[in-house]
């Protein structure tokens, strides 16, 4: 009796499976080969919410916004030391409160329009105005059109980072008439963000062709591109996390995966595949507590010495794998104003022992606080607070660990309750102002409990530091600064991990960029 | 086993020597005997971990991610730790706490199920109302946010895994209690003047004791997972404490690295087996209703 049920169940369950197999395969052949011309697909692990590009501060959403709009002033390849022109050139005055933007010719929107200069001041100010994660880019700025060609950017107090923060691909620039007409102010009424989701309003490379926060973006070409165009037709973002982004390259699934740990790196034959490695943007740093309420031991200035003289970075260097680096200061090393490993804090296991000889530390436990739940391009900081607190160990400091989830330990770390901390820190844009947070009564500074007025000597050379005015001024005034921070400081620059971008053989080349993490139209 | 010191019970001192009786019988099974083989051997190791150990648990002085060889049996870890070491190490925090964990919430729910079983009313609401709160949240759930929320540490790990577990027994213990104590002989004791204490410990607590072990012994194992599993998601053992189960979690960061994460994966798979085993014996030898067949073969 239930025979012939059951057959109608094999058969329509044999259906569900051939249908569910073919629709598999056409869409995995759609990826990889476009009937449109050539197809690239990337593997990145998303953490995007918008497509507006005045909206996003994320790193897949400075990907998106990178590819579909260009901004007034960008950089070349991956130096971020050097702003060149992008949609327009700059001057800056004397004393770096006011920057002059001259348009430049020619560049066109994708629907064939000019980029003029009301679409780049209405983009600046929406930025402004929308109030969302970017806006504080321009905080204190006022943009003003002043003729058919040029805009000003000025701002109360000297401003020299910039020209560093204007190639951020959230000041991109938005086809002002197409956003207007669906909604977009230079306001927090604005509405464009459900439009600028479903379509793009740029003169970047591509252009929109779909997109899914949850699982993939497409690019196609944007014919009207007055840049060089790009080597793919079409571009596939697709969300997928690490472990499964290490099978879809070796796999061809896949032409570019971003998200690869140093030991995934390290497990992917080199025979298949091209390994970028290069040291990120992020710095990971110990900060010890120099309010002797919250720590006796860590505000006495010999027990500092003996950990920032303990450590062995080289060892955590190798922890990290490839392409990472050790930065000299709190700077890391892609930007003006860092300084060589070699100048920063060096491993000396005797002197760490003496300092705490001196210090007066009798073995008592020191609790080292981390979030246990983040990784940093891939590496775990509890990897990271193991290895320290095995250094450590051997010249005589006993660490015990204390990891907790970020969200809890968070509050701890911004309140400056921490003894001992491990965190990182993003820059916002690439430039060492960004930095001026690690001094006494800044930000971070507070944080370890580094009141203002605690180092003068320290304070004043972060004031030259911010007071300085050229490149070169500006590297050698950040570069003391590190070095003072570094002999007397309560943080300890531990490193700076790797990128890793990983390509098939079939791609030449890849652009790579701290502020962007990738440019889809430089994949040839 | 004497039969004589208490002349006006005899009845009841030989049903409970019949019933301790029983526990050797059930160790006859030749799964009990692997189980308790496998938990002699993993006891032994813990005990002697630090005299047996290749190398130092916590040393990271070896290469990174190295594969099984002769130097290390069982490779190294992402910090180039011993794996050998860790695991053999790790047994002393993975089965003896999950063990005491178990011996406490066997004493904690026991006294709680007596209590609500032998008074009754007030008690019994209090007492029971409490255990159904508890049995209300999915285990790992409530463990979870117990341990959260007083912080990671293997002591507040083995607190909030006492407060999930405690009730089981509890409730195991009230329902013997309440039958055992309208038993004639129990009652006849109170009548001869035996206090509830004296009623509770002597009478009725012998004779229900054993269903309420075979519980307990099939525990290790959920609780050695229960265990395994809090450190695995960062709020049992605190780093580098070597725990198996933060073991495993440390290799999922490296999947090729199978070992990391493999050898303390088999090394809790045997400990929960075996106890399961044990358990498993002991529950057969132990219920009336299998234990004569368990007897015959034995025998």
């Amino acid at each position: 009796m239930l025979s012939p049920l059951r057959r109608i169940v094999g058969i329509v369950g044999i259906a569900v499976v051939a249908t569910l197999g073919i629709t598999a395969c056409s869409a995995g052949s759609s990826d990889s080969s476009s009937s449109g011309g050539k197809s690239v697909v990337v593997d990145s692990s998303f953490d995007l919410k918008t497509a507006d590009p005045n909206r996003e501060y994320e790193t897949t959403g400075s990907i998106v916004a990178k590819a579909l709009y260009e901004t007034l002033l960008t950089f070349k390849g991956d130096d971020v030391t050097k702003p060149i022109d992008g949609l327009a050139s700059y001057e800056m005055n004397a004393d770096n409160t006011v920057m002059t933007l001259t348009m430049a010719d020619g560049h066109v929107f994708s629907d064939g329009s000019p980029v003029t200069v009301d679409d780049a001041v209405f983009s600046l100010q929406r930025v402004q105005g929308i109030k969302g994660n970017p806006s504080f880019l321009l905080e204190g700025i006022t943009v003003a059109k002043t003729s058919d060609t040029t805009l000003t950017l000025t701002s109360a107090t000297p401003n020299p980072a910039l020209p560093y923060i204007l190639p951020n691909p959230a000041l991109g620039v938005v086809n002002k008439k197409v956003v207007e007409e669906n909604g977009g102010t230079a306001t927090d009424a604005d509405g464009a963000e459900a439009y600028l989701n479903g379509a793009s309003a740029g003169s970047g490379p591509y252009m929109l062709e779909s997109f899914d926060v949850a699982s993939q973006v497409v690019f196609t070409k944007n014919p009207k591109y007055t840049g060089d165009a790009p080597a793919y037709d079409r571009v596939v973002l697709r969300n997928v996390q690490g472990p499964t982004q290490k099978l879809n390259i070796q796999a061809g699934e896949s032409q570019v995966a971003l998200d690869l740990n140093p030991d995934q790196v390290a497990e992917v034959g080199s025979s298949d595949v091209t390994v970028l490695s290069s040291p990120s943007r992020y710095m990971i740093f110990l900060l010890l507590n120099q309010d002797p309420s919250v720590s006796a031991i860590t505000s006495n200035p010999d027990f500092l010495k003996a950990v920032k003289a303990g450590i062995d970075y080289n060892k955590i260097v190798d922890l990290a794998g490839d392409g990472s680096v050790q930065p000299g200061g709190f700077i890391p090393s892609l930007f003006v104003g860092a300084i060589d490993a070699s100048d920063g804090n060096q491993h000396d296991a005797a002197a760490a022992k003496a300092a705490l000889a001196s210090s007066g530390y009798k073995g008592e436990d020191v609790t080292l606080n981390f979030p246990n739940d983040i990784t940093v391009q891939g590496l775990s900081l509890q990897s990271v607070a193991e290895s320290v607190q095995a250094q450590l160990k051997e010249v005589g400091i006993n660490i015990v660990l204390a990891p907790a989830p970020v969200a809890t330990e968070l509050d701890a770390y911004r309140g400056g309750k921490e003894t001992v901390g491990l965190w990182y820190w993003g820059p916002d844009f690439p430039d060492p102002s960004n930095y001026l947070a690690f001094t006494p009564g800044e930000l971070v500074g507070l944080r370890a409990g580094w009141a203002a007025g605690a180092d003068s000597t320290v304070t004043d050379l972060a004031n030259a530091a911010k007071a300085a005015v050229s490149t070169d001024e500006r590297q050698s005034a950040y570069a003391a600064l590190q070095k003072a921070q570094n002999a007397s400081g309560p943080f300890v620059p531990l490193l700076q991990p790797a990128q890793n971008v990983v390509t098939s053989k079939s791609i030449t080349a890849v652009s790579l960029n701290p502020v962007w993490t990738i440019d889809l139209a430089g994949i040839k | 086993m004497s039969q004589t010191t208490a002349p006006a019970q005899p009845d009841v001192l030989a049903v409970a020597a019949r019933r301790r009786m029983r526990f050797p019988v059930a160790l006859r099974n030749p799964l009990a005997i692997t189980g308790t083989a496998i938990i002699v051997i993993w006891l032994l190791l813990a005990l002697l971990a630090p005299m047996i150990s290749p190398a130092d648990p916590l040393a990271q002085d070896f290469d990174r991610l190295q594969p099984p060889s002769a130097a290390h049996l069982f490779g190294t870890d992402q910090l180039g730790r011993d794996v050998l070491s860790r695991v053999l190490d790790g047994a002393r925090v993975s089965i003896i706490l999950p063990l005491l964990l178990v011996v406490s919430s066997l004493f904690v729910g026991t006294i709680a199920g007596s209590i609500a079983g032998y008074f009754g009313k007030v008690a019994d609401e209090v007492i029971m109302r409490i255990a159904d709160l508890v049995f209300a949240f999915p285990t790992i759930i409530l463990a979870m946010v117990i341990a959260a929320s007083l912080g990671p540490s293997l002591t507040n790990a083995v607190i909030a895994m006492l407060i999930v577990s405690w009730p089981a027994y509890a409730r195991v213990t009230r329902s013997l209690v309440v039958v055992a104590s309208r038993s004639e002989y129990v009652v006849a004791g109170r009548l001869l003047g035996n206090s509830p204490l004296t009623s509770l410990g002597k009478d009725i607590l012998p004779n229900i004791i054993a269903p309420v072990v075979v519980l307990a012994t099939l525990d290790v194992g959920t609780a050695i997972l229960l265990l395994a599993g809090l450190s695995f998601l960062g709020l049992g053992a605190v780093p580098p404490t070597p725990d198996w189960g933060a073991m495993v979690s440390d290799g999922v960061q490296n999947f090729s690295s199978w070992w990391i994460s493999v050898f303390p994966g088999l090394a809790i798979l045997t400990v929960v087996l075996a106890f399961n085993f044990l358990g498993d014996a002991l529950r057969d030898g132990l219920d009336p209703r299998t234990a004569d067949a368990v007897k015959g073969r034995a025998l």
